[in-house]
């Protein structure tokens, strides 16, 4: 069973829509991938231990923390980072707009966490009440805010986002 | 120690089980790597080969058969806590699963198997499994086993994470007509477990006629405390109740864990506390 | 929100959307450590496991073979290539002791987590990797820990080359302490215990050094708070003239204090990108965060009352434990603690000393309130005590201390100068805001129930934009206004943002003042070869300074462009209009480009009116600052006396100690709100920290001194669940002698917030005879304190 053993690994992911084929180290997360090797740097270290959520990005539509993810074990799997929220034209979706418009981040190093924590609320609960939306929230620690703004812009993409699909 | 780890995806328990008895130490089992990265982030864990089991279709899959509710080891926290086979047949670890920490990305990516294998006295998962007289089926190059997870707990010599492989948790449903509850105390809404307890109640014209209790996060591994709590049985639910709990409890932790979750002394008397809370949750539930 | 200008022209008061934010939201601003550069290298530092140790031998042999490693500097060798870092505040300006502090230990370690020795390699695992495999022989030496043990005549001190373990003491008196205290109803007698806690922003530092041999300078990209002063410490450092250093702070990910500089790995990154002649990065992990300590205070407060809840004077012996010394401003939050007394109270009689201690513990950084978070901490908490002893609703007797409105400017008894206020308006504000009075009646209700319900009280006063005698930490700043020839704006500025919306701020203030559009605006910062010296973000002070520059430079820009719009439409320049861009006299207009080019093209002819280019710098030197010593050698350093008062309601669950925070109320007097919705934002963010500073935020060790806190596991800050509704008010009474009455907003909140707090349980269990006053009050200390209560009182009914 030995000739299982690779030095490295081949790995297929389709990230922000786009496919790539890699070779990699066996021991790199997800995180560091993104970053260092294909120049993700949206997607942002904050402990490397799993509690602070700077990392998250969305695997086959659902958030994950990628610094607490083994990249390797990953294949063929859709990634999106905070990158492929936009269009291609770089125009920002509503629920980025509606974190803009109302002063939802200040430092804003914790948005892959809350923009993705929120996209994958929305998706199931359209109209979250603010207990819902702070449970949904829980997974990323923000340490500018107090969550008040933060809680203030959800509701506002709740409403963007119902507005752009009627 | 390896710099320079290697990988390896087996495609069969049969292929995953030889291969691991054929490494020498340093190998470890990864599926969502939400336990394992940490330590590897900070290089306090350096396996020389990653013996990555998500291809494992054994390992895949919620299925009720024969009366028994089988979890693949790879099922995820999010699908303990949607699956309509795991809410109907056993509610009581469906709902434990919400309190998983890490928050929802946690719960997409962490499973139950690696829950499980962690063996870590402040997750919320092996409380419930406790008192559901859960059992795991393990798999390695000897074959396969099915023990309880009480005998898990107190066996370790299972060489699961490195040597062998948890395969799946098989469950006997839960009767409709039981009260369960599971209740965790933490610091904060981010802190993780200080004590929790999980609870089944069954009664028959108010009076308590079984009563399964666990707690866990207040000693190194989570307790099965229902023996000692046997004395309820046969009473209605009263407030003397909580004394008796709390006199059976205070001799059951004399190796509560101190840690920044909380000290001993406090972790103690938290464990009755949370104790009486699930009884009486548990027994809410029923009326 | 007081914004009644929503349909004004005028930007200022206006919450509009930042500039900034589309950068965070898209994934697209440039934080430091995405910043990489050809030939970059990694660095991984080995941090000293213990507490107190000689350094006898380091072997570096290993590490040194493994392949991809470039480069293992110890600090042996680092000491022939660079100079100890100088302190951001030097003690001796404070009478106090100076340490020689290195970016490397040499010979002995002071502190758990001490740099020892740094690896550079071409992957940041193999250098990571590489650490492991250094040999250090440390002979183990027993720490000093406690700061009273720390204290005794026998004590080993910590620094060697010093006779005691102290950096400072100095008093803080006026008037008859003695005789006040002697002579009154009652002293009431409070120790307030503040323990470690600290910012942890979410971004962690970085640095990450490039040499450029052609010109034979260094840039720094960092996570850097003061460019300009770092610039001046790096040049002392690495013995280099500060115009071959630059430093670029980029899009900052919070700070709150912890990126100020003085800290080892800045000036290690860049001798090491010299010696190797490439970059050399660095990104701190969570755990060297954690190391960064602050507020580890111990206060002995006595209050002297007269029956009627009057305060007639107020003694304090604190000791602050500030860990081993370190070349960051933390250590000298301790003196603002000291000068900053007693905040808001007309008390005239004080007899404060403030002992500034060493241990082995790592050393502090500026955090968040900067000591006066603690002044709160100590005074709020003192008086509920005395409250409840005399029997006073805790808000009669705030307002009965409370300085009184119409004495202001006030001389307060440490010799600052308070500009303005309206304390007890201010706290009646937050207390109407949540139904103080209805809340007490819940209270009863509730505990017929047998739940535990507090109210709480905390008042703060954050004086905001300091300014030290001799260092770096200026009262003033300056900004530059450049106008194209196209008509669009630049604003440089010596102020930078930690991403808390300054630029917006100082943007909203210049399109007003020069008469342009918001979103022609471009604000740069945080570069020192393209911005005007200046001093950085702290001490709430970006908008004041960095906004009262911007707004006197465009002042000077927008007289060109009107003489130059009056020239060209052959009118009166008194009869021309400048607002968002557009220019008009009467019926006359003209573009505002076509004026910017004329400026910049017809200098010889229609715009020679003026002298080009479209260009002025400014400073905004704020008054009120007094450098000067008074005849008691008393200075008062701050402009500007920010302010805030809070209410607390808490639940306690007796069972298990927890405490839940149901509501806040806050009462803010910042002066005048540039951008409400911000200034709403700093608040909120400042109470957040006040909730995780009080309830769970607590960086421990054991008893050889290594610290046991080294993630989010164990430092657990405040989630959303955390973070109940907080209602916000504002009561502004304007500054006098700044621009449009700024007074700062960010600081506040942190020590009103946790004393409301820490006030709201110890009220909510005032059945039980209850007081804690050692923090943070974590379930378990409640638990126990309700324990011990019970048992000393059995008699006492418990519902």
């Amino acid at each position: 069973m030995e000739d299982l053993l690779e030095d490295t690994v081949l790995i297929q992911l389709r990230i922000n829509g786009k496919y790539h084929e890699l070779e990699i180290s066996p021991s790199v997360s997800l995180l560091d991938l993104l970053r260092d090797e294909l120049n993700f740097k949206g997607t942002h270290m904050g402990c490397m231990t799993g509690h602070c959520g700077a990392c998250t990005v969305m695997i086959n539509g659902k958030t994950a923390k990628s610094c607490i993810t083994l990249a390797s074990t990953l294949s063929n799997v859709d990634i999106t980072t905070i990158e492929g929220l936009s269009d291609e034209e770089g125009n920002l979706s509503p629920l980025q707009e509606s974190f803009w418009n109302t002063a939802g981040f200040q430092c804003g190093y914790c948005a892959p966490g809350m923009l993705f924590l929120t996209k994958e609320l929305l998706e199931d609960n359209p109209n979250p009440t603010d207990d819902e939306i702070k449970t949904a929230l829980e997974g990323t620690l923000c340490r500018c805010t107090g969550y008040q703004s933060l809680i203030r812009a959800v509701k506002d993409a709740a409403e963007n986002i119902s507005a752009s699909k009627s | 120690m390896s710099l320079y780890p290697q990988f390896a995806k087996p495609n069969t328990t049969e292929q995953a089980s030889q291969l691991l008895s054929g490494l020498s130490t340093g190998a470890v089992i990864i599926a969502g790597g939400q336990e394992i990265m940490p330590s590897v982030n900070y290089g306090h864990l350096m396996p020389s080969v990653y013996v990555d089991i998500n291809s494992l279709k054994d390992l895949v899959g919620i299925n009720f058969e024969n009366n028994e509710l089988s979890i693949g080891a790879l099922t995820v926290h999010r699908d303990i806590q949607n699956n309509e086979l795991v809410k109907e047949h056993v509610p009581l670890l469906s709902y434990a699963a919400q309190w998983v920490g890490g928050g929802w990305q946690v719960h997409n990516r962490g499973t139950i198997g690696g829950n499980i294998v962690s063996m870590h006295p402040l997750y919320d998962i092996i409380p419930s499994l406790l008192i559901l007289d859960a059992e795991v089926e393990i798999i390695s190059a000897a074959g396969t086993n099915r023990v309880s997870i009480s005998d898990l707990l107190n066996d370790t010599s299972h060489g699961l994470g490195s040597k062998s492989i948890l395969s799946k948790i098989i469950i006997k449903p839960m009767s409709k007509s039981l009260g369960w509850a599971y209740e965790k105390l933490k610091i904060t809404s981010g802190g993780y477990g200080s004590a929790n307890s999980a609870a089944i109640v069954e009664t028959k014209n108010s009076k308590i006629i079984s009563l399964r209790v666990s707690v866990g996060a207040v000693s190194p591994l989570p307790v099965d405390i229902s023996s000692s709590l046997s004395s309820l049985i046969g009473n209605e639910w009263n407030d003397s109740l909580n004394d008796i709990i709390t006199s059976k409890c205070s001799s059951l932790f004399d190796d509560a864990l101190s840690d920044q979750q909380g000290d001993d002394q406090w972790r103690r008397s938290m464990a009755s506390v949370m104790a009486i809370r699930s009884i009486k949750a548990a027994l809410k539930k029923i009326e | 929100m007081g914004n009644n200008d929503e349909n004004s022209d005028l930007y200022v008061g206006k919450s509009v959307r930042t500039l900034e934010g589309k950068g965070p939201v898209s994934g697209r601003a440039k934080y430091t450590s995405d910043f990489n550069f050809d030939g970059q290298l990694y660095a991984h530092i080995l941090r000293s496991p213990h507490a107190s140790a000689d350094i006898k031998s380091i072997d570096t042999s290993a590490a040194e073979k493994i392949s991809g490693v470039v480069k293992v500097l110890t600090g042996e060798e680092a000491a022939k290539y660079i100079d100890p870092i100088p302190h951001y505040i030097d003690p001796t300006g404070l009478g106090g002791k100076v340490a020689t502090i290195r970016c490397l230990a040499l010979d002995y370690v002071w502190c758990y987590g001490q740099p020892v020795a740094v690896v550079v390699a071409e992957e940041k695992r193999i250098a990571q990797y590489a650490v492991s495999k250094i040999n250090v022989d440390y002979d183990i030496k027993d720490p000093v820990i406690d700061p009273a043990l720390a204290l005794r005549e026998d004590a080993k001190p910590v620094v060697r080359d010093w006779d005691s373990n102290l950096i400072t003491q100095l008093p803080f008196s006026n008037g008859d302490p003695e005789k006040a205290i002697s002579s009154a109803d009652e002293v009431i007698q409070t120790e307030v215990k503040v323990h470690r806690f600290s910012t942890q922003p979410i971004e962690t530092r970085c640095y990450n050094a490039v040499w450029e041999a052609e010109t034979e300078s260094i840039t720094l990209y960092g996570t850097v708070q003061n460019p300009h002063p770092l610039r001046n410490v790096l040049s002392k450092v690495l013995r280099m003239p500060e115009n071959k250093i630059r430093i670029h702070a980029p899009t900052i990910g919070g700070a709150f204090g912890l990126k100020m500089h003085g800290h080892p790995e800045e000036g290690l990154m860049c001798i090491l990108s010299k010696l190797t002649r490439r970059p050399v990065k660095w990104v701190e992990s969570r755990e060297e965060c954690l190391l960064v300590g602050a507020r580890e205070q111990v206060h002995n407060v006595e209050l002297a009352v007269k029956k009627d809840g009057t305060i007639t004077a107020l003694r304090d012996n604190f000791v602050a434990n500030t860990g081993a010394p370190s070349a960051t401003p933390g250590w000298a939050m301790s003196f603002l603690t000291g000068l900053t007394m007693p905040g808001p109270y007309a008390v005239r009689n004080l007899d404060v000393l403030l002992s500034a201690v060493v241990t082995n513990k790592p050393g502090w950084n500026a955090s968040r309130g900067y000591g006066k978070e603690v002044t709160a901490m100590a005074l709020e908490i003192s008086i509920d005590n005395a409250a409840r002893q005399l029997g006073i609703d805790p808000l009669e007797m705030r307002c009965k201390n409370f300085i009184k409105s119409d004495q202001f400017p006030y001389d307060s008894p440490t010799g600052l100068i308070y500009d303005s206020g309206d304390y007890s308006g201010v706290l009646m504000k937050a207390a109407k805001a949540i139904d103080y009075e209805g809340w007490k009646v819940k209270q009863k209700e509730a505990l017929k129930e047998g739940r535990y319900i507090g109210i709480g009280i905390g008042f703060e006063l954050t004086p905001e934009g300091g300014a030290v005698p001799g260092t770096l930490v200026a009262g003033y700043d300056t900004s530059s206004v450049k106008v194209g020839p196209d008509g669009s704006v630049r604003v440089l500025t010596g102020v930078t943002s930690p991403g808390s919306g300054n630029p917006t701020g100082i943007a909203q203030i210049v399109a007003d003042e020069l008469g342009v559009k918001l979103d022609t605006i471009e604000v740069i910062q945080g570069d020192t070869t393209t911005c005007p010296y200046g001093f950085g973000n702290a001490s709430g002070r970006s908008t004041i300074v960095g906004g009262g520059s911007a707004a006197k430079a465009a002042k000077k820009v927008r007289e060109k462009i009107i003489k130059v719009a009056a020239a060209l439409m052959e009118v009166d320049e008194k009869t021309v209009n400048l607002i968002q861009g557009n220019i008009t006299s009467g019926d006359k207009s003209i573009s505002l480009e076509e004026v910017c080019y004329a400026v910049y093209t017809r200098a010889y002819d229609v715009a020679s009116v003026v002298e080009p280019p479209l260009e002025s710098t400014a400073t905004f030197k704020p008054g009120l600052i007094r450098h000067t010593p008074d005849e008691n050698g008393r200075i008062n350093p701050y402009p500007s006396y920010s302010n805030a008062g809070f209410i607390a309601i808490t639940e306690v669950d007796i069972e298990t100690g927890q405490t839940k925070l149901l509501k806040i109320s806050v009462a803010h007097d910042c002066g005048k709100a540039i951008n409400p919705i911000l200034v709403e934002g700093q608040a909120n963010g400042a109470i957040s920290f006040g909730i995780g500073g009080s309830m769970s935020e607590n960086i421990v060790f054991d008893e050889n001194g290594r610290q046991l806190t080294n993630n989010f596991m164990d430092y657990v800050m405040p989630r959303a669940h955390d973070v109940p509704e907080i209602l916000q008010s504002h009561h502004d009474s304007p500054n006098p002698v700044t621009y449009m009455g700024l007074k700062g907003a960010g600081e506040a909140g942190v020590g009103g917030s946790a004393s409301a707090i820490v006030n709201s349980v110890n009220n909510a269990l005032s059945p039980f005879g209850v007081l804690i006053t050692d923090l943070p009050l974590t379930a378990p200390r409640v638990w126990a304190a309700i324990q011990l209560a019970r048992k000393n009182q059995p008699q006492r009914k418990v519902a």
